[in-house]
């Protein structure tokens, strides 16, 4: 057999080909196959990088946080990853914008609370709380491409960029809001009622 | 998640559902939009044997406009609420709440009759009906009583509705100074505190005020010494208005859970009435 023109051909004979869509219909279809060959047509290859792939990127994050209630509000987003050559664009933001919601969720919102008998207090989702859409900002964001030489495609992972980068940044918009408060550090998630009492604590500043 | 096994039927009148309520007695209950109710079900924290469908008797889903007076259908669901531009004019209170709760399906599936009906304390329609002083029209097997809100909502998941009775009609005085504003639990989207406030105006100053407040308490509760506070102070006034909210829940033993403790909640009402007031004055 030889791959020829986009087509599997028998070998020195031009007149007898098949596209592999043709060819994969027959192999799976199996009702046409030689006594004693299974259906299906599969393949499998591994391939062993000479090193581990290096992706990198930035994540800024501006807060507002309400003094009164101590809600916070997202004022802006911004990430730019570096995951090398981007096969399929939409893919790759995507995957950032998935990573960013979740990190910001466990930034903010994400908590398995227990009872002093063990039992679970956050059992569903009307009391764990995951963001919708309504609750987490936009996101602007760009990308660098430092194509990776370990591997022939060039490409670096993308898949925990957003989850890396957007919990510190969250965190820290936030800690940063509260710096003229004199508070420093505060136990994730960043629950309003923690910043509220973080900040009226210190000096009473935020009534 | 799968509810204990229950019987279904559709009554076509309110005659009808009064009649099936005698007949099945406790084991029965009615459903209007199930978004509370079905919910309640799956985690068998409720499990009637016998579910009255009340969603297909016609006429009771109208929101009329009746020269001062407001009157609105039980069956009336969020989203009719939320889109009605009459509701808007008349007790902005009302739209701002059935804009605010739940999600777009919530809003079109749920009535306002069935979430009052369910006396939750941390719904949102029972603050805003307390602070218009609504009328509730219940219709049983003796005919038809009118409940006022103070009466009608008792305690966590407890109204004054009979277990015989049908809730058909919430009726209030339009009230275009008033506002609803809400602290959104960020996982149920239920209130952790929500605070209508309905006043009246005298130059810029309030005349009267009636201010409820919802998620707080076991069941919605009115402010009254906040009301009387609020008597004589210019609703632009930031300030003042903010000192004569203080102490929304005071007398109030204020709910505590995984989000919020009883003493957050019960600052938060303050802080909440305050908008609620202002925005209610700035319309």
């Amino acid at each position: 057999m030889e791959y020829r023109n986009g087509k599997i051909g028998v070998k020195g004979d031009p007149s007898k080909s098949m596209t592999t869509a043709e060819a994969g219909f027959m192999a799976f279809m199996g009702d046409n196959l030689p006594p004693g060959l299974e259906p299906g047509m599969d393949a499998t290859r591994r391939f062993e990088p000479p090193n581990f792939v290096f992706p990198f990127g930035t994540h800024v994050c501006v807060v507002e946080v309400d003094a009164k209630t101590g809600q916070v509000e997202f004022v802006k987003y911004l990430a730019v990853d570096d995951c090398g050559r981007l096969l399929n664009p939409m893919i790759v933001e995507g995957q950032v914008h998935g990573g960013i919601a979740q990190g910001l969720s466990q930034a903010m919102f994400e908590e398995v609370v227990y009872d002093g008998d063990g039992q679970l207090l956050t059992g569903t989702l009307m009391d764990y709380a995951i963001p919708h859409a309504e609750q987490v900002p936009h996101y602007d964001l760009d990308h660098t491409v430092t194509a990776t030489t370990v591997n022939p495609l060039g490409i670096k992972g993308v898949g925990e960029a957003g989850t890396i980068g957007s919990t510190p940044a969250v965190a820290n918009a936030v800690m940063d809001a509260l710096a003229p408060f004199g508070v420093v550090h505060i136990d994730m998630p960043l629950k309003p009622e923690k910043l509220w009492t973080a900040m009226h604590a210190k000096n009473g500043r935020a009534r | 998640m799968i509810p204990a096994a229950f019987d279904y039927v559709r009554a076509s009148s309110v005659d009808d559902a009064i009649r099936l309520l005698g007949e099945h007695g406790d084991d029965a209950k009615l459903l209007a939009g199930g978004h509370s109710l079905i919910p309640m079900m799956k985690l068998r924290l409720a499990a009637p044997a016998m579910l009255i469908d009340i969603t297909g008797i016609p006429q009771l889903d109208a929101i009329r406009v009746d020269g001062n007076r407001v009157t609105i259908g039980a069956l009336t669901k969020h989203a009719a609420l939320a889109a009605s531009d009459a509701l808007k004019k008349t007790a902005p209170a009302l739209w701002d709440a059935a804009n605010q709760l739940g999600d777009p399906q919530v809003r079109n599936r749920g009535t306002i009759g069935g979430a009052s009906a369910h006396g939750d304390p941390s719904a949102d329609y029972p603050a805003v009906l307390l602070a218009l002083d609504a009328t509730f029209t219940v219709v049983g097997k003796g005919g038809e009583r009118k409940l006022r809100a103070g009466d009608f909502f008792r305690e966590m998941f407890d109204t004054a509705l009979g277990a015989g009775e049908v809730l058909t009609a919430i009726a209030f005085d339009a009230a275009p100074k008033s506002a609803y504003v809400k602290y959104h639990h960020p996982a149920s989207h239920y209130a952790v505190v929500g605070a209508a406030a309905v006043l009246t105006l005298n130059g810029g100053s309030i005349a009267t005020a009636r201010v409820a407040i919802a998620g707080v308490g076991d069941s919605a509760f009115r402010a009254g010494g906040v009301e009387s506070a609020l008597a004589g102070v210019r609703g632009s006034d930031e300030a003042a208005v903010a000192a004569a909210c203080a102490g929304t829940a005071s007398g109030q033993d204020a709910r505590s859970d995984t989000f919020a403790s009883g003493a957050y909640r019960a600052a938060m009402a303050d802080v909440f009435t305050a908008r609620a007031v202002a925005q209610a004055a700035s319309r």
